[in-house]
């Protein structure tokens, strides 16, 4: 066919233009102006366009392709009633089970899984924002060739050239790249592949791979292995830079085990040291921290190992060191000694050594098989394929998920040796820029799969939606280098045919979110012999991490709490939340210890440089008490190169994580200010009667927190309402994750307010942990609205904006509000919120991700929590159709893995809340205001040992 | 007696010379160099407002958690500053005391100005100032009613009320010189216009005693309403529950801080006008004299305020009120708390000695030191009561932005546009009450 000139000449330019316009947003137009025989369709496209265009983008239909109209509403879809469905989140490829709420088809919430061993029904800062990542109209983006947009037809014609050149070259030169995966089915398409090619090889990368935790097993124990550390069942818990609270894959029920022996009114109470170099969510708990550098840190673990396993007395230690030994000792049963990523390999086997000489295993902490699919050390894996593609060996490239491109710079150098790059990834990252080709990968929550958690159990992980974006399941992305393409949920079905062999048992799989029966035996390994003594050895050598050339200071890389390697850095919600330690938000600071910011005049926020070996980074600083001197801390996500939110924010510190080198720091001239939220000067200020705290030997000899007693009031003004909603928080269990922040700010469509409103004061969340340290000491707070009785906010409004209910709820009328602040200048909590601009409508995601339950507040109002009162009354409507008792669980609540969070009602007798009420330690923030609020805090008990000093 | 007027005035030369004022053809060169800036400051208003309008009160530096800012502080800066004219028109005339009437005119124009400029801060204040009608107890649909409880919406009803008494004292004072001026105006356009607003006043028997009668009793609404507008402002902070702001005493404290600001405000008129429309002959040393000892009271009361707000914060002992006063007087905003000292307290003391405050120059020097120091004070009880408050985690800052400053300019910019054109149109000088004086000292 003759190109049609003429046709395309003559149209007006109106149209031209608008066929421009049209060709830079739709994938298929730019690819048919590309072809010069498809110019036919442009016309086509064009007319199309013009019907279409006022509509908006049509759904796909249904199955058969028909369109349905709304009056015939989809099967199942009932308008106002919410659907949940199972499926599992992941975290460094591990699941942790979820549950998502749909309402009207579109899914708005996640909550924990219960049934689920991962997440006991708690859910991570992560799992909560996933929702944003799949909304997110980045992802909006067809497939590209070379950074250009082509039609998806295009990727099929390169995948069957790839399947033709695999063919004459068995695999030779065929590489894949994924990130460590659990996943079975995806392992079995992976194995089916390689088997098909023989030649190809895959590989794994992890941003943070944990290589010496890898290392450690295979020294103590001779194979890889997991280790599910089991705090509840601990008396004595000893942290060595340990992550058990942070986030990994078993995060959410170590934190629960921990959490439920730190309240001596539910149980006996454990008695917690933390020795490490920058504070964690676990030492932040501890009853002992101890501040120490990474060398001091070793020969204290080589001084406790000798101590726990040759009964030496250590002659040179610390001197709160005798102590804690004969502390563990003396647990012999009931302590647990972890070690966190960070740490060498030889501290692992050390650590495996010293839980094996505590009767640890089987009590404290169990050993099972690792549940990824062909675990090995990542960090080499990844070494070997940038080697490979260095030196041409390489001739094609899968790279499936993740973002190499980010966080290996050599990997990156070396991508232009490979001739085809294909990267599949969920948006247009900078690995999918750097590639040749880039397919979009369908977001974990619009696709096929399965996973297992840390300790084996699996679940299948089930499409929540039609992919919003035409990404596609990474099972099939696979599965076309194969000859037949297979669908992607019979390819799942096929893999659990034994497990799950009819509907009814796929059904009750797909319900539960796990598969019955799948969750690894305890592994009864046997330590080597040499465990110890290789351990021993390795402790005794010098600093870890890249600056151990360096003698006095130490480089730490870590991830951040809040974005994870990188991959979480473009959403929004994670990127306001403030960092559990420094309250900092939408930055990554250099974390200095104080002598050494010091010796540099540094403050927060001045712009120093870090030097190693010849590479220089240059990134304001953040003082943290607590670090051990020596120790600088760097944290890894920020900095990235594409996506809406995340470009531009922070600095990327990866490329200094492969230098090699002596380490400098040097201040040089200039500030950034960095958003924080709560700053030093606040968390140390005395915090007295407002985080209150007791000894648990005062305790017991039968000291309480001071109790206001009474209201001091003539009146009995309680709400006369049949419900009264109130809510204790136990500051025990809160381990400032931040679960919470997140789960309200999803729940609540609270609207992001980005740095220059943090930095001005106008962050919007409505629970807020405020963090308080003396000395040792540190706690956190999460605070939200109190609800008052006696609201000193409803009295100064003029308008009668915030109102009181019969239940006890201060509740807020958007639509009265005229924005006067005089309720927020009244209430002593400092709980209330103000949209100063129209947040809401310059938040960058559709309106159809928001919970409809919540209006959505305009500029000039006044917002705050309402304890979920949508949950509220959803909770009533149950109550009052079916008779099922008026449970509500507020979102913060729902979310926070430890159960600090409880929340019901007064007058129901059976309420826990009422119970903890009822707790010694029970409390009111500022009684003196005779507020009477209905959220009270039990106060936080410390166990600390009287022979181990402060 | 015969300080309070020069020697050689007389009743016919003084309206002669009043009315003239009024009706010359071109303005002096002083008014326009006058004029012309703060038309422009008016511009800048108008435009800080607009912006304001469109982009919503983010665009000040007000945050979490100083909700309130330069609104608050300018609305009771300038609320304060009105009250000198009423003080001086309204308390003075019930007391019958001569040396009011050469400044009462000038006194009440400028509470008017003042007034006006004050009256917008509460709207633009408010987050959705479109709304602002809500805070009136009108028949909604809804049925909904103003929550009677909050001091702003007392303050709401004391500032409306004020400020349509002080419009209609003024107007009401106007009247027989408006029929003065309109007797001696020979061009049309200032027949028709002072014909106008003299209301058909011919100046019988009858009406002049309509017209007294009417003017006491204004002048005693308007003497008890200014104590209570200032009152009610003062509750506005006292009826919170905020440290540094819960406090009995901040009702009369808003009083003789308003005294203070507004007769400064007189003088800072006053003094300049002396030479540029050549009023030596009725505003004399005596009355210099008279405004120096009144700026000198209503300092020390001032200086009284300050005193208990420090001694009943320890005496209350309580720790918030504590760290908060701590704060104050050693934090980041120390330097507001001893400016206000120095400038509203220790400054005007010199004005003890007579000679110094007989002299026109040290005399503004100190007016326009407190009335600088008496928006520096209200700075100091908005923001630094709030930004440190009961929980350390709520503490906070507040920086002014660029569009703090335009709508405080601005709003200086309406109120002197306002008071000039008054000045250029309208008897400066109340005639017919100087009448009276001059026939008494006959």
């Amino acid at each position: 066919m003759p190109p049609l000139k003429d046709e395309v000449a003559r149209l007006p330019p109106a149209a031209l233009a608008e066929a421009e316009r049209m060709a830079r947003q739709d994938g298929k137009l730019s690819a048919a102006l590309a072809h010069p025989l498809e110019r036919r369709r442009i016309l086509t496209l064009l007319a199309s366009g013009a019907i279409a265009g006022p509509l908006g983008r049509c759904d796909p239909g249904a199955a058969d392709r028909h369109l349905y109209s709304a009056a015939e509403a989809p099967e199942g879809i009932v308008p106002g009633r919410t659907e949940r469905f199972a499926t599992a989140h992941l975290l460094e490829g591990h699941a942790r089970g979820i549950v998502v709420t749909h309402r009207m088809g579109r899914p708005l919430k996640v909550e924990g899984n219960p049934g689920h061993p991962a997440s006991l029904g708690g859910t991570d800062p992560f799992a909560q924002a996933a929702l944003f990542d799949l909304y997110d109209p980045d992802r909006a983006s067809g497939p590209l060739q070379g950074g250009e947009p082509v039609a998806p037809a295009r990727v099929a014609t390169m995948f069957a050239a790839l399947r033709a050149d695999l063919a004459a070259s068995r695999g030779r030169g065929f590489r894949i790249l994924t990130e460590p995966l659990t996943s079975p089915s995806l392992g079995r398409m992976l194995d089916t592949v390689l088997a098909r090619w023989p030649e190809a090889r895959w590989h794994q990368h992890a941003p943070l791979p944990r290589s010496a935790a890898f290392a450690g097993a295979m020294a103590a124990y001779g194979k890889p292995l997991s280790v599910l550390p089991n705090p509840a069942a601990a008396d004595v818990i000893l942290g060595l830079d340990s992550d058990l609270l942070d986030a990994w894959p078993w995060q959410l029920p170590a934190a629960r085990g921990f959490a439920s022996r730190r309240n001596p009114v539910r149980a006996p109470m454990s008695r917690v040291y933390a020795i490490e170099p920058t504070p964690s969510l676990l030492g932040l708990q501890a009853d002992h921290r101890f501040a120490v550098g990474s060398v001091e840190l070793h020969r204290i673990a080589g001084l406790l190992a000798a101590g726990l396993l040759q009964g030496a007395v250590p002659a040179d230690g610390p001197p709160w060191l005798v102590p804690l030994l004969s502390d563990l000792k003396d647990h012999h049963g009931r302590a647990l000694v972890h070690v966190g990523p960070h740490q060498p390999a030889a501290l692992h086997a050390l650590c495996h050594a010293m839980n094996a000489a505590l009767g640890a295993p089987g009590n404290t902490l169990t050993l099972c098989a690792p549940a990824l699919h062909h675990p090995v050390d990542p960090g080499t894996d990844l070494r070997d394929l940038v080697e490979d593609m260095a030196a041409g060996k390489v001739e094609t490239l899968l790279v499936l998920g993740g973002n190499p491109c980010f966080i290996a710079p050599d990997f990156l150098a070396a991508l232009g040796r490979v001739r085809r790059a294909i990267a599949a990834c969920d948006a247009p990252n900078e690995t999918a820029l750097a590639c040749g080709w880039y397919v979009p990968l369908a977001h974990a929550m619009e696709a096929w799969s399965d996973a297992r958690a840390l300790d084996g159990t699996a679940g299948i992980c089930q499409p929540q939606l039609r992919p919003l974006y035409a990404g596609q399941n990474p099972l099939s992305v696979l599965g076309q280098c194969l000859e037949a393409v297979p669908d992607s949920r019979a390819w799942l079905r096929a893999t659990w045919r034994d497990r799950l062999p009819d509907d009814r048992a796929w059904q009750a799989a797909l319900a539960a979110g796990v598969i019955a029966g799948t969750t690894f035996p305890t592994l009864a390994a046997t330590l080597r012999p040499a465990a110890a003594s290789t351990g021993m050895a390795g402790t005794g050598m010098a600093g870890t991490g890249t600056a151990g050339a360096s003698p006095g200071l130490d480089v730490s890389f870590r991830a951040d709490a809040r974005l994870g390697d990188g991959q979480y850095a473009n959403n929004p919600w994670l990127q306001e939340l403030p960092d559990p330690l420094t309250k900092t938000a939408w930055d990554n600071p250099l974390r200095l210890p104080p002598r050494l910011a010091g010796r540099l005049h540094a403050r927060d926020g001045d712009l120093v440089t870090l030097g190693i070996g010849d590479r220089r980074v240059t990134l304001p600083c953040w003082i943290v008490p607590g670090q051990a001197e020596g120790c600088v801390v760097a944290t890894l996500g920020q900095g990235r190169r594409t996506g809406s939110t995340a470009r531009g924010v922070g600095t990327d510190l990866y490329p200094l994580r492969l230098a090699r080198g002596a380490v400098d720091i040097r201040r040089v001239g200039g500030r950034r200010e960095v958003a924080c939220t709560m700053g030093q000067a606040e968390m140390t200020a005395e915090a007295g009667d407002i985080l209150r705290r007791i000894d648990l030997s005062d305790f017991q000899a039968g000291a309480r927190p001071d109790h206001v007693g009474g209201d001091g009031s003539l009146y009995h003004r309680a709400p006369p309402g049949p419900a009264a909603w109130a809510m204790s928080i136990d500051l025990n269990a809160c381990i400032g994750c931040n679960a919470c922040v997140t789960a309200c700010q999803v729940e609540n469509n609270i609207p992001v307010v980005g740095r220059e409103e943090v930095l001005r004061g106008r962050v919007m969340h409505w629970i807020r942990i405020d963090r308080y340290e003396t000395g040792s000491f540190s706690a956190f707070q999460p605070v939200l609205c109190m609800q008052c009785e006696q609201a000193p906010c409803e009295t100064v409004c003029p308008v009668g904006a915030t109102v009181h209910d019969a239940e006890g709820l201060n509740g807020m009328v958007y639509n009265r509000c005229v924005g006067t602040r005089f309720c927020s200048n009244n209430c002593p909590y400092k709980v209330r919120r103000f949209n100063y601009f129209a947040f809401a409508a310059e938040e960058r995601r559709p309106p159809a991700s928001r919970n409809p339950d919540v209006t959505v507040r305009g500029r000039g109002v006044m917002e705050k929590c309402s304890f979920c009162l949508q949950r509220i009354a959803a909770a009533r409507v149950a109550h009052d159709r079916d008779g099922v008792p008026e449970h509500a669980e507020t979102a913060c609540q729902a979310a926070c893995p430890t159960r600090a969070i409880s929340f019901g009602d007064l007058n129901d007798a059976q309420a826990e809340v009422r119970a903890r009420k009822r707790s010694p330690l029970d409390y009111a923030l500022l009684p003196e205001q005779n507020t009477r609020p209905r959220v009270t805090y039990e106060a936080r008990v410390s166990n600390r040992n009287p022979a181990a000093g402060t | 007696m015969s300080a309070l007027l020069a020697p050689g005035v007389t009743a016919g030369s003084l309206t002669d010379h009043v009315s003239a004022l009024a009706l010359r053809r071109h303005a002096p060169r002083w008014w326009w160099m006058a004029f012309i800036p703060s038309l422009c400051l008016l511009g800048l208003g108008v435009l800080a407002v607009g912006w304001l309008f469109l982009a919503g009160v983010g665009i000040w530096g007000i945050d979490w958690p100083v909700a309130w800012g330069f609104a608050i502080i300018n609305y009771v800066w300038w609320i304060g500053i009105a009250s000198g004219g009423t003080f001086i028109s309204a308390f003075f005339f019930l007391m019958r005391v001569d040396w009011r009437t050469a400044l009462n005119r000038t006194a009440e124009s400028m509470m008017l100005c003042a007034a006006a400029s004050a009256a917008v801060f509460p709207i633009l204040h408010l987050g959705r100032p479109w709304l602002f009608y809500w805070l009136f107890p009108y028949p909604a649909t809804m049925r909904l009613w103003p929550q009677f409880r909050s001091p702003l919406l007392w303050d709401f009803f004391a500032i409306l009320t004020y400020v349509v008494s002080s419009l209609l004292f003024w107007y009401l004072g106007l009247i027989p010189d408006l029929a003065s001026v309109r007797d001696r105006a020979r061009r049309r356009w200032q027949q028709v216009f002072y014909g106008c607003l003299a209301l058909g006043f011919r100046g019988s028997v009858r009406e002049w005693r309509h017209y007294r009668a009417s003017y006491g009793v204004l002048a005693a609404i308007m003497a008890p309403l200014v104590v209570s507008v200032h009152s009610i402002v003062g509750l506005d902070f006292a009826g919170g529950q905020t440290p540094g702001w819960h406090s009995t005493q901040f009702p009369p404290f808003f009083v003789f801080g308003a005294a203070l600001s507004g007769l400064a405000m007189v003088v800072l008129i006053v003094v300049p006008l002396r030479a540029l429309m050549d009023l030596r002959r009725y505003i004399t040393p005596y009355h210099l004299d008279v405004l120096g000892k009144l700026l000198l009271t209503s300092a020390l009361l001032v200086g009284y305020a300050y005193l208990m707000d420090a001694f009943s914060t320890f005496y209350g002992a309580e720790s918030a009120d504590m760290t908060m006063f701590m704060d104050r007087v050693a934090g980041v905003y120390a330097p507001v708390y001893y400016s206000t000292l120095v400038l509203n307290v220790l400054a005007p003391l010199v004005l003890a000695a007579r000679r110094l405050r007989r002299q026109p120059a040290v005399l503004s020097l100190v007016a326009a030191g407190t009335i600088v120091g008496m928006w520096l004070e209200r700075y100091e009880i908005v923001v630094t009561s709030l930004h440190k408050t009961h929980l350390p985690s709520s503490w906070g800052g507040f920086t002014a932005t660029f569009w703090d400053w335009a709508t405080l300019a601005g709003s200086v910019g309406l109120f002197m546009t306002l008071l000039l054109l008054i000045l250029r149109f309208l008897p400066v000088i109340s005639v017919s009450e100087m009448r009276g004086l001059l026939e008494r000292r006959r």
